[in-house]
């Protein structure tokens, strides 16, 4: 679930690690209820201080997405739909405005890029 | 405490090459402290210093609380340490390596040694010496592990290893400071291991540190800027330039230190225009810095 | 500590302390070879005399072997990892030395009481004349000692820096040359007796390996 962590991005560790958990809830790969690796693990496998963990749990917390009972563990809440889908949503904004600076800085127009999705979305489907 | 590690004013010096003038190093207790630096700038020789191996012309070295070298039994009890090149007898076998550093360390702890022995995949009956590079660097890490330091003093532990071991070794530390809270000083070439764990970062070159600070704000604030329109040299800036250089005709590229993203504003008066900022991983930072910190700064404005 | 520290000293020198033990069990009985009580005719005295005098000289070179080797195995190792494991540990640095000192004592206390029992064996059962005596228990205490300043003299310059070694050397070297010098300037300037006096004739430290190493002497 965590391959794409990376030290190198601008963002900061404990900030991605959170938005791919903010994601697989939000997307169902996590359901409520389910046990998530203790700091201690993830640390380990991941190989990141475990104050970034800390950081990234506490934050989810704070959001409703997870809750850290002392001495059990960490676990998945039941999110509601409507969070979980503006979740989704946001997701969605930061990769199109990723999309259109890189088309940008490429000098590809916005027509351009909107044709491009269009066909590809069209391989898609069919 | 609040420092595991406390240098104010290390004076050392070997022979007529190698100086260290006046170094203050701080490692806050609890973190995990990256040590950085080129060949020769003294990092291993300041982690002697640290452990007590070598004596300070002058200085005050302070660690878990204690003056060092004076108190350097006692710290080294609870110190564990993995030095550059491999320290033990090479006539023992693995279990017999373990058996001996055992006995000198009263918080020893062998039910998690075995453990570690088989988590590393380690052949208890095999020679230290006859050990391949990537089972030697395992073997010390396990025993600076075993010891339930409260403060690991790491040298290069993983330079040289192979991806699979250094994964294992860095899995065990961090494993192990998640649980016991000990402080890390690691020193290394691996920058984007030391990226993804440590928060806390000191550069060192020439026998000083160049700079010491958190992880975080190092990497935000060292950027490079694209301006066009840019003010003349020596007009004051909020953010220390380091080099500036030109791109063509009409912008130029700083490498600036201390950069807030409010300093946009500081563009906008002045009549010229930031295009871009570029981020800097942790790996161009530190070349970047070394860079323009060994250059005549003819062009540094602060 | 001292536990796995003798361990590891035994490991390397277990060649050394065997093969010295078993010298000096063999040592005393081969220096009365010929003596036994049943032979076609017995030895005098002074055939036993020369015979124990000729075979003593070993037993000098023999502590001198046991205490260089002994103490070359202690530091090399040490000496090879430039002394950085030893200065880690959390001891401090003389009582570390001392811990190694005695590993090296215990080790070599093997071939000393091999010396005591071969010397008592070997005057047991030879036919000593009359006029002679046995002088096992001496020879063997005598024995011990030698190996004690063997292996303390060699230890102490091993276990310095190689600096020290070299300043040690070079004070002896420079004694030699200054002698050398006075020689050819005709200069009557004797260094090196006194100073061979002072080391080698009772009470000097080295005086115990000199003279003659009887098992049966008058």
């Amino acid at each position: 679930m965590f391959d794409h962590i990376d030290p190198r991005s601008p963002t900061p560790l404990y900030a991605q690690i959170a938005s791919r958990l903010r994601l697989a809830v939000s997307a169902g790969e996590l359901r409520p209820g389910d046990a998530l690796p203790s700091v201690r693990r993830l640390a380990s496998q991941l190989r990141v201080n475990p104050a970034t963990v800390v950081q990234a749990y506490r934050d989810l917390e704070a959001e409703g997405f997870l809750d850290m009972r002392q001495g059990t563990g960490t676990f998945v809440r039941d999110v509601p739909v409507g969070r979980r889908t503006s979740e989704r949503v946001y997701q969605a904004t930061l990769l199109v405005r990723q999309l259109i600076a890189n088309a940008s800085r490429l000098g590809v127009s916005l027509d351009e890029l909107h044709s491009a999705i269009l066909e590809e979305m069209g391989a898609k489907a069919s | 405490m609040t420092h595991a590690i406390a240098i104010r004013g290390l004076h050392y010096r070997a022979g007529r090459s190698f100086e260290i003038p006046n170094l203050d190093l701080s490692v806050p207790t609890g973190s995990i402290y990256g040590f950085l630096g080129p060949n020769g700038s003294g990092k291993t020789t300041t982690i002697r210093l640290v452990l007590g191996l070598l004596r300070p012309r002058a200085g005050d070295i302070r660690v878990l609380d204690r003056p060092m070298p004076h108190d350097a039994p006692r710290v080294l009890a609870r110190v564990g340490y993995v030095p550059e090149q491999p320290h033990l007898d090479p006539t023992l076998t693995v279990r017999e390596v373990l058996r001996f550093q055992g006995a000198f360390y009263p918080t020893w702890d062998h039910a998690w040694a075995e453990e570690l022995l088989v988590a590393f995949d380690l052949d208890e009956h095999r020679l230290f010496g006859k050990l391949s590079k990537g089972q030697k660097g395992k073997v010390m890490m396990l025993l600076a592990l075993a010891q339930r330091p409260d403060l690991l003093v790491l040298d290069e532990p993983t330079d040289g290893l192979d991806p699979v071991v250094r994964r294992d070794m860095l899995a065990a530390l961090l494993d192990y400071v998640s649980e016991h809270g000990a402080t890390v000083f690691i020193s290394s070439h691996l920058v984007h291991e030391l990226e993804r764990m440590c928060d806390w970062i000191g550069v060192m070159d020439q026998g000083r540190l160049v700079t010491e600070l958190p992880m975080e704000r190092f990497k935000r604030g060292i950027k490079r800027l694209v301006v066009s329109g840019a003010p003349p040299i020596g007009d004051p800036t909020p953010f220390s330039v380091l080099s500036r250089e030109p791109n063509g005709a009409s912008s130029e590229t700083w490498l600036v230190r201390g950069w807030e993203p409010e300093m946009q504003a500081f563009f906008e008066t002045g009549g010229a225009s930031l295009q871009r900022v570029i981020d800097l991983d942790l790996e161009e930072g530190f070349v970047e810095l070394l860079r323009t910190f060994r250059t005549p700064r003819r062009e540094e404005v602060r | 500590m001292f536990r796995v520290i003798l361990y590891a000293q035994w490991k390397w020198s277990r060649l050394v302390v065997t093969l010295g033990t078993i010298a000096a069990f063999i040592l005393p009985i081969l220096s009365v070879q010929g003596a036994s009580p049943l032979p076609a005719s017995p030895m005098r005295a002074g055939e036993i005399l020369t015979m124990v005098q000729a075979w003593g000289v070993l037993y000098p070179v023999l502590a001198a072997a046991l205490g260089l080797l002994v103490a070359i195995a202690t530091w090399a190792p040490d000496h090879r990892g430039r002394h950085v494991h030893a200065l880690s540990l959390p001891l401090p640095r003389w009582r570390y030395v001392l811990l190694r000192f005695g590993a090296g004592l215990v080790l070599l206390a093997a071939p000393a009481l091999a010396v005591l029992a071969g010397a008592v064996f070997a005057t047991r059962f030879a036919a000593i004349p009359s006029g002679l005596q046995g002088y096992p228990v001496a020879l063997a205490i005598r024995f011990g000692v030698a190996v004690l300043v063997a292996y303390a003299v060699f230890f102490a310059v091993s276990a310095g820096t190689t600096r020290t070694a070299g300043v040690i050397l070079a004070a002896i070297g420079g004694v030699v040359v200054v002698q050398v010098l006075a020689g050819l300037a005709n200069i009557h300037l004797d260094v090196l007796t006194p100073l061979q006096g002072a080391l080698l004739l009772w009470p000097g430290p080295l005086a115990i390996f000199t003279g003659r190493w009887m098992l049966i002497d008058v």
